[in-house]
């Protein structure tokens, strides 16, 4: 019975985001891909970032195989909609320089590992 | 000219002065009836909308002056009315597309309307 | 002298309230045509109206309309599948007993219990027979709503501000896109699950010459909120039903 519940399910119908199915999703995340990394080059002219287009680059896989895990092909579709709204956004120069550098962290000091540094920072004991 | 006195102004932003209202209201309601024949006898919304726009368009055939009909129908100005029709044309032709007067499409789960929602 | 003026005026609204007359379409669908079962309580005349036409509405499309309700404020309320958001807009807004002209307001509400979490709730108003109608569909975080924006250009912003408030998908949107937070903002806000603090705090850095945003870190006294809210007055409403009474569409009863 529980078994004929899951199976239900699991083929339950879907209406799809925008892919039918996983190759198209793939081809959706690659262009994408290939997007932004044209616009680096570009998004570096207009402004005045303090980081190289190496960094850029480095940024962009890094951001893109952070959910490399994920296999759900809505969740991929929305990830998509999501990046191609912050494109619009960097390409139209709504977001500012501040915004974009977010996505670099360069002030976010990273957490402490060890259990001395753990004790000193601990702010709960303040 | 139907009207009993110059109309100039509907009163209306962006709505003229119709120049022959029984004309055009006269081709709107022939239309929609004409769509509308093409849905199933027992449907709701043909069953309703033929009451309407027939008894509409019986008022319209039978009174000369605009004036009057506008009174009997009492639903604004026979510009007005032109709207209505219009978009109830729009409307019957999609339906024709949508096919509302099937069974329901989906129903919702049991606590989705319920309040309030369990914990 | 001014004051004399005032209610003069404001007698001339009264009157002008009460004079505006009943729509002839519920006169002509009151409930003794429609084919629903007459209920156990007795209702004003204006309930009597709104249930008449709620029911011409379930007939006319049986399809999409899952329930009808009144709510416990003498609202009519029109509860359909999300697959059925743009026939029934359609018909509301074109069919000449409805004319629902007006969408006065659009907006969301996330019942995180729920397996669709999210209720879209739309409230139209008809110019025409002075009368107001609520319609409320559902979906979840994946599954995307059919935009209205082609039938109400006034769903244009309301839509989006569900998109950035909720996370609500709209199809065939002209311009779907934040319209709220700000540019970088991550997470949408109205979702039950979003912590009251944010995961974000933005502040100015002087060195860098320029904002910056780092993880949200508290000590643990200041995490403690108090969740339930200062002004509810009445916890006694609290799981009191908001209808009273529903209405089973004219389809349902046949079976």
């Amino acid at each position: 019975m529980a078994a004929r519940e899951a199976s239900k399910c699991a083929t339950k119908i879907v209406r799809p985001l925008l892919s039918s199915d996983k190759s198209e999703a793939k081809k959706r995340v690659l262009n994408l891909y290939k997007t932004y990394y044209r616009q680096i080059p570009l998004m570096l002219f207009d402004r005045h970032l303090p980081v190289s287009k190496e960094e850029c680059q480095i940024k962009l896989k890094e951001e893109f195989l952070k959910n490399k895990h994920i296999t759900d092909v809505r969740v991929i579709d929305m990830l998509v909609i999501k990046g191609q709204m912050l494109l619009q956004e960097i390409v139209t120069k709504w977001a500012q320089d501040c915004h974009i550098m977010t996505l670099f962290k360069d002030t976010v000091e990273p957490k402490p590992n060890d259990f001395l540094s753990k004790f000193v920072n601990n702010n709960d004991s303040q | 000219m139907s009207y009993k006195y110059l109309k100039q102004t509907t009163g209306l932003t962006r709505l003229n002065v119709a120049k022959s209202p029984h004309y055009t209201l006269g081709v709107l309601y022939g239309k929609i009836l004409r769509t509308l024949r093409k849905m199933p006898e027992d449907a709701a919304y043909r069953k309703y909308t033929e009451q309407i726009i027939s008894n509409r368009a019986k008022i319209v055939q039978e009174t000369v002056a605009v004036e009057d009909f506008e009174k009997k129908i009492d639903c604004g100005q026979a510009e007005e009315l032109i709207v209505q029709a219009e978009n109830e044309l729009v409307l019957s032709r999609q339906m024709l597309a949508f096919k509302p007067w099937e069974s329901l499409i989906a129903k919702p789960s049991a606590d989705q309307w319920s309040w309030p929602p369990s914990k | 002298m001014s004051i004399r003026i005032i209610t003069r005026a404001i007698q001339r609204l009264s009157t002008v309230r009460t004079g505006t007359r009943t729509p002839t379409y519920f006169k002509l669908m009151t409930r003794a045509e429609s084919t629903t079962v007459v209920p156990k309580q007795k209702f004003d005349s204006v309930t009597e109206q709104y249930l008449g036409f709620g029911n011409f509405v379930a007939e006319c499309l049986p399809k999409y309309i899952q329930k009808i309700q009144i709510s416990s404020k003498n609202e009519l309320e029109l509860l359909i599948a999300p697959e059925g958001v743009l026939p029934v807009f359609h018909f509301l807004k074109n069919q000449t007993n409805c004319q629902f002209a007006n969408l006065s307001d659009l907006c969301a509400v996330d019942v995180p219990q729920r397996s669709n979490r999210f209720e879209i709730v739309y409230n139209l108003l008809s110019l025409r027979f002075n009368t107001r109608i609520r319609v409320k569909t559902y979906t979840d975080e994946l599954t995307p709503i059919d935009s209205i924006t082609s039938i109400y250009e006034a769903a244009n912003w309301y839509e989006r501000e569900i998109w950035d408030m909720f996370g609500v998908f709209f199809t065939n949107h002209p311009d779907l896109r934040r319209i709220l937070t700000d540019y970088g903002f991550e997470g949408h806000p109205f979702r039950k699950d979003f912590p009251l603090s944010g995961y974000v705090e933005v502040r100015y850095d002087d060195e860098k010459k320029r904002v910056v945003v780092e993880p949200l870190e508290m000590s643990q006294e200041f995490r403690r909120f108090e969740l339930s809210t200062p002004w509810e007055q009445f916890p006694n409403f609290r799981s009191a039903s908001p209808t009273t009474e529903e209405v089973v569409s004219a389809d349902k009863e046949k079976k």
